[in-house]
């Protein structure tokens, strides 16, 4: 707070913030947010109890002045701000808290945003204790509780406005679809800098709707638009060659991976799912990528060779034991030799004389991963392996991923928005939807996804962040040894922020460069 | 006029020569990745430099050309006949004739391509070879290409049949076939020409395009299209000339195709 | 024995028939004149006699005897041994009668080979041999051409040259010289006259002009509300019609005027004003 006091006495006041979303918010009600595009619009517009700080990643307090959390986190208790209004004028008051909550965990509405407090069956209970206290009560204690109120923005219970009466920052003043959102500052904005003047300090952001990045480069060489949350290696450093606007913020914790298929019941030859479903193979494929080239190359050095689950940046959840995967051909042959692959010629045959020739699918109009998917080709050529890169457009990918199981290998990246590794659950319980290498298990294929099953279990219900590490560090070491999801690299999180803004301090996190937008300016020049 | 004819026959001579020679004239293979120096400059190794992947853009060039200039020409001629065909039947016989053909013209312009496009990739086995791929592609090009020309090609074959000197040919004795290759098809020449030019580099730039379907040419193979859409950025940020030959190259081969075919036009 | 005989009734569609059980023969080597309105139903009958009626969606009844055979019972196969043979046509339009996009040259030589015997030698020497006897040049250099490059009189000749390629025993000549100017009308009509009577052919002779037919033809026949009202010799025609259509045809001819009746006019003139 007092680092905001100083800088601010630098900054000038008012001017508008220019950026650009790849697409149109699908929904402004921010209970039903799911795509980026409305995520953004709901972290500008919206008043959340909570605000985790990108950088420090410390829960502060936002709506609520404090809050206590009871019984390992089956109840928090909010003691709330007085006197706020929200933009249309309507006060604010602790029936807007319990208000927002019963409609979020109403089933009807099918919220994303609400799935991540359904611990267990039941209903919760938001109790009006005050006017400016509220406590709500879950059937089972959530992990990471405190953390999760960042993504819901209070609504009003009364505004005759509905979702469009904000507590945040700004309001939506004006729309045209698939050209670009105007948002105005919200006169009503409880929150004062260190000198006691009423902030945001910018009059307006502006957000046009851009597809194509390099146009939205274009447009930011021109001083057209400010801020790049997510820029491709390509485009940083053709930026970064004429301007110091762009940034490395560090490795992101999101990770691209490739996988093989081990559905039982998909439709694959039994030799192929023989060479899948074998720990050697999938080694033996691991060790034979270059991850230093795909870093190196496809990401212009702005990626780090990737470990596992988690990424090194995360410090504290990252298990420090576990060494690089290496790069090492030989070795890679001799797993393969150990489960009766030969090398004939340059081609790699299983004992049965099956030439082991395999597809990579990717998703279609995504260079990077294009790129990464053919030099990967080349490294597995080298030890007698024929790959096939095959684009598919999104839906029908999804659709052999998720439904027909009719695929070799995915290549894909996950985006992994928390630290707290509690959210990737839904990836590593073999009964998920998401356990994408064989989702959907009855119970679990293998002895080591029954020994995942249970620590996951078990962190889920600790309240003990020491005791949670520990099984995760037991994941991470699982996850290395048997390879279900061949991590390639951790990207670094690329942001190009135009000189005229003042006081931004990007993330790694979203939204990366306007996550402080309420202490953003702009010099005059602009 | 007649210099044009030669330069044209020239280029095109040349072209031909480089994709027989592709594999002599190309300094490494077209998938061969230096990845000691990605993004390079032309220099005495690579004359083009290289792609993204450390890839050599000439010997790229070299392959994509052999790809594209010979799939692209036999799918044209393809949809060209396929489109002769269907305009031809339905204005020579016209009425009921006509009106079938029509009905599948017409249903071929409704038909949602790109979803049964999506249902042919479905349907496809995952491990085809990139030469396959794209074959597969150009095929499907040619098949579909033909509905909105041979609706020209109808009304064309119909007017001629109302014409004096089709009735005088009738009158000669001329009849079914010999009357269709000796008085529809020669004063249909210029229409299924401009079928034909028109759809080579159409054909080139929608295979590039069908990659967002999974069709198409599969890496590390190059066509012409697939260069051609690496070209993207060059337009708003990279100031390197010399990655624009790729588009040169198809300018000028389809400016000589067209010198070539067009010379019984000038005539009229 | 007449070498074709007609007892026609043709209609279109639905519509009230355009000749109403028209009649008429035609003597061998003889040159009748078909004469009548436009519209009246001329070129409806050359199309049924070629066969080619039901083409433009018209029907014929009766009977089309040509040289003792029905021709209205044929079938499309014995109909096209038949057409350009033995009954050759020359059309009214003949710059757009000529196909645009083939040589002159290809154009008679595919037409040769519809119903030509013989190798390239026969077909060349047939070929320039029909160029000579509508008085075209026969050269190479002629026959590489383009009906665009050449004018409509040796366009008109092209197609007779074309029509008694195989020496048919009737021509069949649809208003061959309405598009013509006046000099090359006369060079035309004095062709037609010489071919029937060096070659010996029949022609019936289409025209909506009394006086050109006059000048060629050995009979006449006017076709008025879709009969022939009246057929004779031309003088007899001309000199005693017996029918009231006759009459009035003969008197819409314009006469080149006499010097005394420009006088006479000129006179007139100045008295009025
Ligand atoms: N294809 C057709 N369909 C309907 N009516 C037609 C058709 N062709 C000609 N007719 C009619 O038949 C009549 C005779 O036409 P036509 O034989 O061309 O006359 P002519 O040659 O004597 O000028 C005309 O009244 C014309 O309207
Ligand atoms: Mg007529």
């Amino acid at each position: 707070m007092a680092l905001m006091g100083v800088v601010s006495v630098f900054a000038q006041d008012g001017g508008e913030l220019r950026f650009c979303l790849r697409s149109e918010p699908k929904t402004f009600n921010p209970l039903l947010v799911e795509d980026e595009a409305s995520e953004t619009i709901r972290y500008l517009t919206g008043g959340v109890l909570v605000r985790v700080n990108r950088v420090t990643l410390k829960a502060e307090p936002e709506l609520a002045a404090s809050w206590k959390v009871f019984e390992g986190g089956k109840r928090i208790r909010f003691k709330l701000r007085e006197g706020l209004k929200y933009s249309d004028g309507t006060p604010f008051s602790a029936a807007d808290v319990a208000y927002t909550m019963e409609q979020l965990m109403d089933p009807a509405l099918h919220s994303s945003t609400g799935d991540a407090f359904r611990s267990a069956e039941g209903k919760l209970v938001a109790q009006v204790i005050s006017l400016s206290v509220v406590e709500i009560s879950f059937p089972a204690p959530v992990a990471n509780l405190v953390n999760l109120f960042d993504t819901v923005a209070i609504l009003s219970a009364k505004s005759p406005q509905k979702e469009m009466a904000v507590l945040g920052p700004f309001y939506m003043a004006e729309r045209k679809a698939g050209s670009y959102l105007l948002l105005k500052r919200n006169p009503n904005y409880w929150k004062k800098d260190a000198a006691g003047k009423q902030l945001p300090y910018l009059d307006s952001v502006r957000i046009d709707i851009e597809q194509n990045p390099e146009i939205e480069a274009l447009r930011f060489q021109r001083g057209e638009v400010h801020l790049i949350n997510t820029v491709s290696p390509a485009i940083f450093e053709k930026l970064s060659a004429d301007n110091a606007s762009v940034r490395d913020a560090g490795a992101s914790t999101d990770t691209e991976q490739l996988w093989f298929n081990q559905v039982p019941g998909s439709p694959l030859p039994a030799y192929k799912k023989a060479w899948f479903t074998s720990t050697n193979f999938r080694r033996a494929v691991s060790e034979a990528i270059n991850r230093g080239d795909l870093a190196r190359i496809v990401y212009r050095g702005h990626a780090v060779p990737a470990i596992g689950i988690i990424s090194p940046s995360n410090k504290f959840w990252f298990n420090s034991g576990l060494k690089p995967h290496p790069y090492d051909t030989a070795s890679a042959l001799r797993r393969l030799q150990q489960d009766g692959f030969r090398l004939q010629g340059d081609t790699l045959r299983d004992r049965a004389g099956n030439a082991v020739e395999f597809s990579i699918v990717t998703n279609a109009g995504n260079r990077t991963r294009e790129s990464m998917a053919t030099m990967i080709q080349q490294d597995l050529r080298k030890i007698g392996i024929k790959v096939n890169v095959v684009t598919l457009d999104f839906n029908s990918l999804l659709e052999r991923m998720t439904q027909s199981y009719n695929y070799e290998a995915c290549l894909l990246g996950f985006q992994n928005a928390e630290l707290d590794p509690n959210s990737q659950m839904a990836v590593w319980l073999s009964s998920a939807d998401n356990h994408q290498w064989n989702p959907k298990q009855t119970s679990p294929a293998t002895a080591w996804e029954g020994e995942i099953d249970k620590l996951m279990r078990a962190q889920a219900a600790s309240g003990d962040e020491h005791k949670r590490k520990q099984y995760w560090d037991r994941v991470q070491q699982i996850a290395w040894e048997q390879e279900p999801f061949i991590y390639l690299i951790n990207k670094d999180a690329l942001v190009a922020i135009a000189p005229a803004v003042k006081n931004a301090a990007p993330s790694v996190f979203r939204p990366q460069t306007y996550w402080n937008v309420e202490t953003l300016a702009l010099t005059q020049a602009h | 006029m007649k210099t044009m004819r030669i330069v044209a026959i020239t280029v095109l001579c040349l072209t031909a020569l480089t994709i027989l020679g592709a594999s002599y004239l190309a300094p490494a293979g077209y998938e061969q990745q230096f990845r000691e120096t990605p993004q390079a400059g032309p220099s005495a190794h690579h004359p083009l430099g290289t792609d993204d992947l450390g890839r050599d853009r000439w010997a790229r060039l070299l392959y994509g050309m052999r790809v594209s200039l010979t799939l692209a020409p036999l799918a044209a001629l393809f949809t060209t006949v396929l489109a002769g065909l269907v305009g031809g039947i339905a204005g020579y016989y016209g009425g009921w004739t006509e009106r079938c053909c029509k009905l599948l013209i017409d249903l071929f312009l409704s038909v949602p391509w790109l979803f049964l496009l999506i249902t042919v990739r479905a349907v496809l086995p995952l491990n085809v070879s990139p030469e396959a791929s794209v074959t597969v592609t150009f095929a499907l090009l040619g098949l579909l290409g033909w509905a909105a020309s041979a609706r020209v090609i109808c009304t064309g074959a119909k007017d001629l049949m109302k014409s004096e000197f089709v009735w005088q040919a009738r009158a000669q004795g001329f009849s079914g076939f010999k009357l269709v290759r000796l008085h529809l098809l020669p004063n249909l020449r210029g229409a299924l020409l401009a079928q034909f030019w028109i759809s080579i580099p159409v054909f080139i730039i929608a295979e590039a395009n069908l990659g967002a379907l999974g069709l198409g040419v599969a890496e590390p193979l190059p066509s012409l299209g697939s260069l051609l859409r690496e070209l993207q950025d060059v337009v708003t940020l990279r100031p390197e000339p010399w990655r624009l030959l790729p588009l040169a190259v198809l300018i000028v081969v389809i400016s000589s195709f067209q010198a070539l075919l067009n010379k019984q036009e000038v005539r009229a | 024995m007449e070498l074709l005989s007609v007892r026609i009734t043709i209609s279109y569609k639905d519509k009230p028939p355009v000749l109403d059980d028209l009649r008429v023969d035609l003597q061998p080597g003889e040159i009748l004149g078909l004469v009548g309105h436009s519209g009246c139903g001329k070129s409806s009958l050359a199309l049924a006699i070629l066969g080619l009626l039901n083409l433009k969606g018209g029907k014929a009844l009766g009977s089309i005897r040509w040289n003792e055979r029905e021709l209205l019972t044929l079938k499309e196969k014995e109909w096209r041994k038949l057409r350009g043979k033995e009954i050759a046509f020359v059309p009214q339009s003949p710059m757009s009668s000529l196909n645009p996009a083939l040589r002159l040259g290809t154009q008679l030589e595919e037409a040769w080979k519809l119903h030509g015997q013989g190798g390239r030698d026969q077909m060349e020497e047939t070929v320039f041999r029909s160029l000579l006897d509508v008085s075209l040049p026969a050269k190479e250099e002629f026959l590489r051409r383009y009906p665009a490059e050449i004018s409509v009189g040796q366009a008109q000749r092209v197609l007779i040259a074309m029509a008694i390629l195989h020496r048919p025993a009737l021509l069949i000549a649809d208003e061959p010289t309405s598009a013509l100017d006046a000099v090359t009308q006369s060079e035309i009509l004095a062709l037609f006259g010489e071919l029937n009577r060096r070659l010996g052919m029949s022609l019936l002779f289409i025209s909506h002009d009394l006086v050109s037919a006059y000048t060629l033809c050995h009979r006449i026949a006017l076709i008025h509300s879709g009969k022939i009202v009246e057929c004779n010799t031309p003088q007899a025609i001309f000199f005693s019609p017996q029918h009231p259509f006759t009459r009035k045809l003969i008197a819409a001819i314009p006469t080149v005027p006499s010097a005394s009746e420009v006088e006479e006019s000129l006179r007139f003139n100045l008295f009025n004003s």
